[in-house]
């Protein structure tokens, strides 16, 4: 048995599934599980959503360590899911080195949904959360269009690794913008909802329930660290929604929207 | 109340796509945030408080989870956020910026106050959920 191979392999799919946004305890029990079911002897696994830091002893009792940085968090919950399964189903289907890394590098290349359809499927989301919100038909199709446009931003903008209070600067104040304009168009009837259907695309609802679950399982680095991250990101929505409404009650005056 | 479950499960289906989940996973995660909305409605015609109806919701829809993970072998996380994601205040939040930029204090602390114990009952809701189920978990593996 290779120890440096498999140590490898664990370390890429841990930082595979913390980069797709899973949880701390699971990205260290999958590597753990991972090397245990290859044969090294010891494991400790040490993960933040920024760093992996791992250490085994094989069986001449000898060290081996890695540290693996990791960028940025994209939603990515099939693979997690993926590679769970990869790792449960070592032990029972008798998988060798082999087989791991063929299977690792085939999750590892999977590709997610089309841009196309992701930006379809978050317009119709906002659109849907303006209804639920009691707004009408025509903010309906306006938060649809806003939508689209904050989710073509938001995969625009990741593309230079734009770091994150920004992105949802913008998208706040796109969605405050946008709404406003067409309000003044009289083609939504309450900007307000309008905003709030477009702006829950930004919210922190992956962060949120990571910093939950890490904050239960006692991993309290990662839970800081993550409820920091979603507490920016509502800054950042809050104060791009905010700027767009200072200017507006600048030019037009008061709160006559 | 049918009308809104019916945005409810098309906004978390949208959501399902966004996080990337795939084949009936999807199905399952959007029927679980109608099924939040629903709850959370039905505990607001029962005269319930906004905080109390977020918290039952929550709960009802981590323990969906739960069940629906473990049944179908998939990360809790796939089918607790699009179940989560209807109920987050977002509502609150952003009521509380406009009236933190209209210069009233007074309601945007009172919004500010009422978005964070939302936020918080959703929170405290999952937490008590997932610590049961360990428990659950770890007894039934003693036993086994």
């Amino acid at each position: 048995m290779d120890t440096n191979r498999v140590l490898n392999a664990a370390t890429k799919a841990g930082k595979m599934m913390l980069e797709s946004g899973g949880e701390t305890y699971r990205v260290e029990e999958t590597m753990v599980r991972i090397s245990l079911a290859l044969g090294v002897k010891s494991i400790d696994v040490y993960a933040t959503p920024t760093v992996i830091i791992l250490s085994a002893k094989d069986e001449h009792n000898n060290n081996h360590s890695t540290l693996q940085r990791t960028y940025g968090a994209t939603f990515n919950l099939d693979k997690i899911s993926k590679i769970n399964d990869l790792s449960r189903s070592i032990e029972r289907k008798h998988l060798t080195i082999d087989d791991l890394e063929r299977e690792i590098s085939v999750i590892e290349h999977q590709k997610g949904y089309p841009d196309v359809l992701t930006i379809l499927s978050s317009a119709l989301a906002a659109g849907f959360f303006t209804l639920l919100f009691s707004g009408s038909i025509k903010d309906f199709f306006c938060a649809v269009f806003i939508g689209a446009i904050i989710k073509y931003t938001i995969i625009s903008l990741s593309k230079f690794s734009v770091y994150s209070f920004f992105i949802n600067l913008v998208g706040g104040m796109e969605a405050a913008l946008l709404a406003i304009l067409l309000y003044k168009l009289n083609l939504c009837t309450h900007y307000d909802k309008t905003i709030i259907g477009a702006i829950m695309l930004l919210v922190p609802g992956l962060a949120i329930t990571n910093a939950i679950r890490d904050t239960i399982n006692g991993d309290l680095v990662s839970s800081v660290t993550r409820t920091v991250e979603a507490v920016f990101i509502a800054i950042g929505i809050a104060v791009g929604t905010g700027m767009v409404f200072k200017i507006c009650f600048r030019l037009f005056g008061g709160m006559n929207l | 109340m049918i009308l809104a479950t019916l945005y409810s499960f098309l906004a978390s289906l949208g959501f399902a796509i966004v996080f990337n989940i795939r084949g009936k996973n999807i199905l399952i995660a959007s029927i679980g945030g109608s099924f939040s909305w629903f709850i959370y409605l039905l505990m607001q015609n029962l005269h319930n408080s906004n905080t109390v109806s977020l918290f039952v919701a929550a709960f009802l829809v981590s323990i969906y989870s739960e069940v629906m993970a473990r049944l179908f072998k998939s990360p809790v996380t796939t089918y607790t956020i699009c179940g989560i994601i209807p109920l987050v205040p977002g509502n609150g939040m952003y009521y509380t910026m406009y009236y933190t930029i209209s210069g009233n204090i007074n309601k945007s602390t009172l919004t500010g106050l009422q978005t964070l114990t939302d936020a918080g009952a959703i929170a405290i809701a999952i937490v008590m959920v997932s610590s049961l189920s360990k428990l659950l978990f770890l007894k039934k593996k003693k036993v086994m």
